[in-house]
């Protein structure tokens, strides 16, 4: 019963928790958190600076290992997996858009949407996907101009668009939108929005911008490690 | 500040240790040169006084006063000598007083009539009761008079018996009187001799004072100098001897400049003699400015390595800090209160350098010192080391250097703000370098300068005879040559990247394809650090064969010239001739020595009689005579003592022993016989010993070398020009000669076991008592070379400069690696989440190392090698243009290069190892974090 339930899940956060050793002792960062994501949805992780958004985030994305409970992805127990078997969950099946710059300077926006393609050992000709995404994200006239030569949000759009290019199940977005003014962060949330119905990805992003939480299918709140609220709107 | 240094430690100690070196290697230069000099003045004057036996360091002046009014001109003259003495700024020895009368007539108060003298002069040597010994008699007494008021002198043995003189004897001089008229009577109460007759102050022999009898000095003095000066006729003579030892490299400009003042200008010039000392010092000073100019020469590319060090990290140090500096400057610092903070700091860093690399340049400068070849070591002499001012000078201008060098990029951050760093981040350009071809016009600068001085390279040779100092242009061709091959490889190292990444754009892994991204697009970053270490590799390898070249030539040049390990010529008595008619002529019949004393010389293996006449001559086929050297051997002896590599003569050397072995009245002939003067293999030839006498011959062969055989020598002529001239030998059987010439003295070529030393020998010539014309040393011939100045020093800079070089190598390579890992920590973590796992990562770290890091490793052995190839024969030509007798060989000692190799692969191992524990130590999520701040 349970695992037919699971099935309309993509994500399944189960009571999970996260505690680092630090010179003054324990800290617990992360208490108990449950959750079910849908398949095709944005979840906004909501919660103050400090609150475990991001440690719940990097647990989903298999980047941390939980101290207690678990994470399903797709029907996979994360924390079961070997580093090797993570890392391949990475590049297939997850896209990742950090809060700062995370392009790599070197490569032009073309190439850095390319490499998540590469990284994900797609075949074949990736110049009309890597276009696709770059149009997706409103910088078709831009694809050839280096990370140095751009503003911060359109430098934001080409992570968000190389998270995608590699057709991921799942995009997860620690605070995309920190460094952006508000026009900017609204639009990049909208795009998120398009991209879950167009692309029928999974995306979740941490926020501590209160005027963007409307624009989330689902709301999961933190405050100090703990879940105060999950609402979903759909 | 000091938090913040304490903050980017691993910086902060590599530019302290580019401080340390750089100070240390000024520091060592005066330091090193200084000693050297002063041991160069040392050598010189021992040399002399080894080889004629003579104390160099002394000035004489001889004056005749006749009738000299109150005897001003001789006080003048003690005065202004005295005065000389002091002027010259060096130790006084000795000073010796050496006054005699004229010859005057005496007659013996014994009345005896078979005196064998005309007359005797009167005279006295200062301080002579110290440096003389009594044959028979006594010394004169305290008061100088006899009893019955004679003056008591002494003779030397030669004047007692030449003149028939006898000891308690009192003469008459009556042709000699006091002032007030009195008859002079002197006794003599003794015979003296040298007490040492090595004492140099026997500049006048007693054998040369036949007819002088010295009295006591006062007594002299009182009698016939000062106001009864002008009754007599005084020859004065003085000897300055002062101590050589004290002669130190600063103190030679004033004694030369005094030595020429008083024989040249001053009013005593026309008393004075030249004196010996002064072609030393001379030839001192050609020699210093030569070693000076070309161990500074040697030393200014690892200076400018040092410098670009320094540069190099403290530029990196401060993009490190660039935010914080534009946030500071965002905040309303200004651009002289950062520019002030940098000040300090450098200045703080340069005295802790100054701190520790004063004292590291002395122990630089004891290694210098201590060199034996390339990277050896040999303590045995130690230079003297000491600190004067100009070493605090340099030491001072290093310092000043070291602060400018490390606040000068601080001035152009300083200037930053935060919007003027986003701008310059968006920058990318062609350097100013490449936009100019300066790789280009380098070497077109320096290939001019290698084609120049290889079409001149015989001239090189003579204009180093000549006295001039090895060319800077010469070095510095092939030091720009090298930066120029540098810069040439940066421009086109992107260029190839770029093609192999376009031949497999489609196929390369996420790894190879980041790394291949980030060496295209900011492979101009890495400029720097990589034409750093094409430099410091290309200079080393050039340095360490440079080295090994000039001495291991120097080396094989001597081992050449002086054929056998000791020659021993021996005094040969002539055999009484009953004409009265001692000449030198062919006739002449010398008495042969026991030759069978010579079996019993200590460590020798093997050893043969040598005829040598260096004054023969030849019938040349014009029919005009020319000098030539004659060698008679006994070929199968000859053979087994000395020896000739193949390579130098075309055939075996064995095989020309053998073709005059067979033919009893054949010679072998050097090759210019025939290139010179046409003659052909069975051509008769005619040849003259010194005496004259002609031997009839037939040639059985030419030859290119033979041991000990210069083929042409460079000389000097008297108008300052080098001359080339070409030397011609005859060799023949050692029995054809004696059958010619008769029992004539032969010379003794003996080869040494292996382990026996020369010492032996040297004892036992003196234990049998052989008297020795001609003794040669090979051992010792070899040590001098190896001590030579100029040989050591460029070895010693060379091998310091190498030593520097690696560590910088090392160092600098470390460091720029660590810290372009470091910069990146932030991008890593995004691969890392990307999916991109710790192999992956590393292999692309790897690629990245091997792009800029193997290439430039590679690039600069490679430019090491050419560069030694093309301009070290050309610098050995410099060095050893006087006696360069074999073709140069380039030497490249594979340990050197090994050494060199395994530094290089030690560093890389470092940086593999760093690189590992980086990656796996690389927490993704902190990395991220990292980002985030």
């Amino acid at each position: 019963m349970e695992e037919d339930r699971s099935k309309n899940y993509i994500i399944e956060i189960q009571n999970v928790g996260r505690t680092f050793s630090t010179a003054s002792g324990d800290f617990q960062a992360l208490k108990s958190v449950n959750a079910n994501i849908p398949e095709g949805i944005l979840t906004i992780l909501k919660g103050r600076s400090g609150s475990g958004k991001t440690t719940l985030l990097n647990i989903v994305g298999a980047l941390d290992n939980p101290t207690t409970g678990r994470v399903i992805i797709d029907g996979q127990d994360v924390s079961r997996l070997s580093a090797f078997q993570k890392e391949k969950l990475r590049r297939k099946k997850i896209g990742f858009v950090f809060q700062s710059v995370s392009l790599i300077p070197s490569m032009n926006a073309f190439q850095n949407v390319e490499f998540s393609m590469r990284m994900a050992g797609i075949k074949g000709d990736h110049k009309k996907r890597v276009e696709e995404c770059l149009k997706m994200v409103g910088l078709g006239s831009r694809m050839h101009h280096m990370p140095s030569e751009m503003s911060g949000g359109e430098q934001q759009r080409v992570a968000i668009a190389r998270a995608i290019a590699h057709s991921p199940s799942i995009i997860l977005a620690d605070e995309p939108t920190a460094e952006l003014d508000s026009a900017m962060a609204a639009e990049v949330t909208k795009l998120f929005q398009e991209m879950t119905k167009k692309e029928h990805v999974t995306i979740v992003m941490t926020t501590h911008d209160v005027g963007l939480m409307d624009a989330g299918d689902m709301v999961i709140e933190l405050e100090n490690g703990v879940q105060i609220s999950q609402q979903a709107d759909a | 500040m000091l938090q913040k240094l304490w903050h980017k430690k691993w910086m902060v100690l590599c530019l302290l240790l580019g401080c340390i070196l750089l100070i240390a290697t000024v520091v060592s230069f005066p330091l090193y040169r200084n000693a050297a000099f002063d041991r160069m003045i040392k050598d010189e004057f021992d040399d002399y006084v080894s080889e004629k036996g003579l104390w160099p360091a002394m000035n004489s002046m001889l004056m005749i006063a006749k009738n000299d009014r109150e005897g001003k001109s001789i006080v003048k003259l003690e005065n202004a000598m005295a005065e000389m003495d002091g002027a010259m700024g060096v130790t006084e020895r000795e000073r010796i007083y050496y006054y005699s009368l004229s010859k005057a007539p005496l007659q013996s108060t014994w009345n005896r009539t078979d005196l064998g003298t005309d007359g005797l002069r009167l005279g006295f040597m200062s301080n002579l009761e110290k440096h003389a010994k009594l044959l028979s008699g006594e010394m004169y007494s305290e008061s100088g008079y006899s009893e019955d008021g004679a003056f008591e002198v002494v003779v030397s043995q030669d004047c007692l018996v030449n003149n028939n003189l006898l000891v308690g004897e009192t003469f008459e001089f009556t042709g000699l009187a006091d002032a007030n008229k009195n008859m002079i009577r002197i006794k003599i109460v003794g015979v003296f001799a040298e007490e040492d007759s090595t004492d140099f102050y026997w500049q006048v022999k007693p054998s040369d004072m036949g007819i002088v009898a010295l009295m006591k000095e006062d007594l002299f003095r009182e009698y016939f100098l000062g106001e009864n000066a002008y009754h007599y006729s005084i020859t004065c003579q003085f000897f300055n001897l002062f101590e050589y030892d004290d002669i130190t490299a600063e103190k030679v400009d004033q004694l030369m400049e005094k030595t020429v003042y008083y024989t040249e200008e001053s009013a005593i010039r026309k008393t004075m003699s030249k004196p010996e000392y002064r072609e030393l010092l001379e030839n001192y000073l050609s020699k210093r400015t030569r070693i000076e100019a070309a161990l500074f020469i040697l030393q200014v590319p690892v200076l400018i390595l040092l410098c670009a060090f320094l540069f190099m990290i403290s530029g990196q140090m401060y993009d490190m800090e660039r935010n914080e500096i534009s946030v500071m400057k965002s905040r309303g610092g200004s651009s002289s209160q950062m520019f002030r903070l940098y000040l300090y700091q450098s200045t703080f860093l340069t005295l802790l350098g100054a701190a520790a690399g004063i004292p590291l340049g002395t122990v630089f400068c004891r290694l210098l010192g201590s060199t034996q070849n390339f990277l050896e070591f040999n303590v045995r002499r130690q230079l003297n080391i000491k600190f004067d001012q100009s070493v605090w000078s340099y030491a001072i201008a290093a310092a000043v250097g070291c602060v400018l060098i490390m606040t000068i990029p601080a001035l152009k951050h300083s200037r930053l703000t935060i919007v003027k760093l986003k701008q310059s981040n968006a920058l990318r350009k062609r350097s100013w370098w490449e936009k100019i071809f300066l790789d280009v016009i380098l070497l077109g600068i320096s290939l001019y300068g290698y084609y120049n001085f290889s079409k001149n390279q015989g001239s090189l040779a003579a204009s180093v005879m000549e006295g001039q100092t090895l060319d800077p242009l010469l070095y510095l061709s092939s030091s720009l040559f090298i930066v120029g091959m540098g810069l040439l490889f940066l421009r086109l190292q992107p260029l190839v990247i770029h093609l192999i990444y376009l031949m497999g754009k489609r196929f390369w892994k996420p790894a190879s394809y980041a790394s291949f991204m980030e060496n295209v697009k900011n492979g101009r970053k890495q400029q720097f650090i990589m034409l750093f270490m094409i430099l410091t590799i290309s200079l080393g390898m050039y340095h360490a064969v440079v080295a090994r070249t000039i001495l291991q030539n120097a080396k094989e040049n001597t081992e050449y010239l002086e054929p056998v390990d000791i020659v021993i010529k021996e005094v040969w008595n002539k055999v009484p001739s009953s004409t009265d008619n001692p000449t030198d002529t062919a006739t002449a019949a010398y008495m042969e020595p026991d030759y069978s004393r010579f079996a019993s010389m200590p460590g020798v293996e093997a050893y043969t009689k040598v005829f040598l006449d260096e004054r023969g001559s030849v019938k040349t086929v014009d029919k005009t005579q020319s000098a030539c050297t004659i060698l008679g051997i006994h070929t199968k002896e000859y053979g087994t003592i000395t020896n000739l590599e193949a390579e130098l003569t075309g055939k075996p050397y064995r095989e020309y022993l053998n073709e005059l072995a067979v033919a009893p009245d054949g010679v072998l002939l050097s090759a210019n016989f025939r290139d010179v003067f046409g003659y052909k293999v069975g051509d008769s030839v005619e040849y003259k010993d010194r005496y004259g006498t002609i031997i009839q011959a037939k040639i059985v062969d030419f030859f290119d070398y033979w041991p000990g055989y210069e083929p042409t020598s460079i000389t000097v002529g008297a108008d300052g020009t080098a001359q080339k001239q070409n030397n011609l030998l005859v060799i023949a059987n050692f029995a054809t000669i004696q059958k010619n010439l008769g029992i004539y003295p032969y010379e003794i070529w003996a080869k040494l076991e292996p382990g026996a030393t020369s010492d032996a020998i040297y004892e036992w010539i003196k234990e049998k008592n052989i008297h020795v014309v001609k003794y040669a040393d090979k051992a010792a011939a070899m040590r001098q070379v190896v001590q030579d100045p100029l040989l050591q020093g460029t070895n010693g800079v060379l091998t310091m400069g190498f030593i520097v070089t690696i560590i910088l190598c090392a160092v600098g390579y470390l460091i720029y690696w660590i810290m372009s890992i470091r910069s990146r920590e932030m991008i890593f973590g995004v691969l890392r989440a990307c999916g991109m796992h710790k192999g992956e990562l590393f292999h692309m770290l790897i690629n990245e190392q091997i792009f800029s890091g193997v290439l430039s490793i590679f690039a600069g052995i490679g430019i090491g090698t050419l560069t030694s190839r093309m301009f070290v024969p050309m610098l050995q030509t410099a060095y050893a243009a006087s006696n360069q007798v074999l073709p140069m060989k380039l030497i490249v000692n594979q340990t050197d290069m090994n050494r060199l190799y395994l530094v290089i692969a030690g560093v890389m191992a470092l940086c593999l190892l760093t690189l590992i524990t980086l990656v796996f130590k690389m927490n993704v999520t902190k990395a991220l974090k990292l980002g985030e701040e």
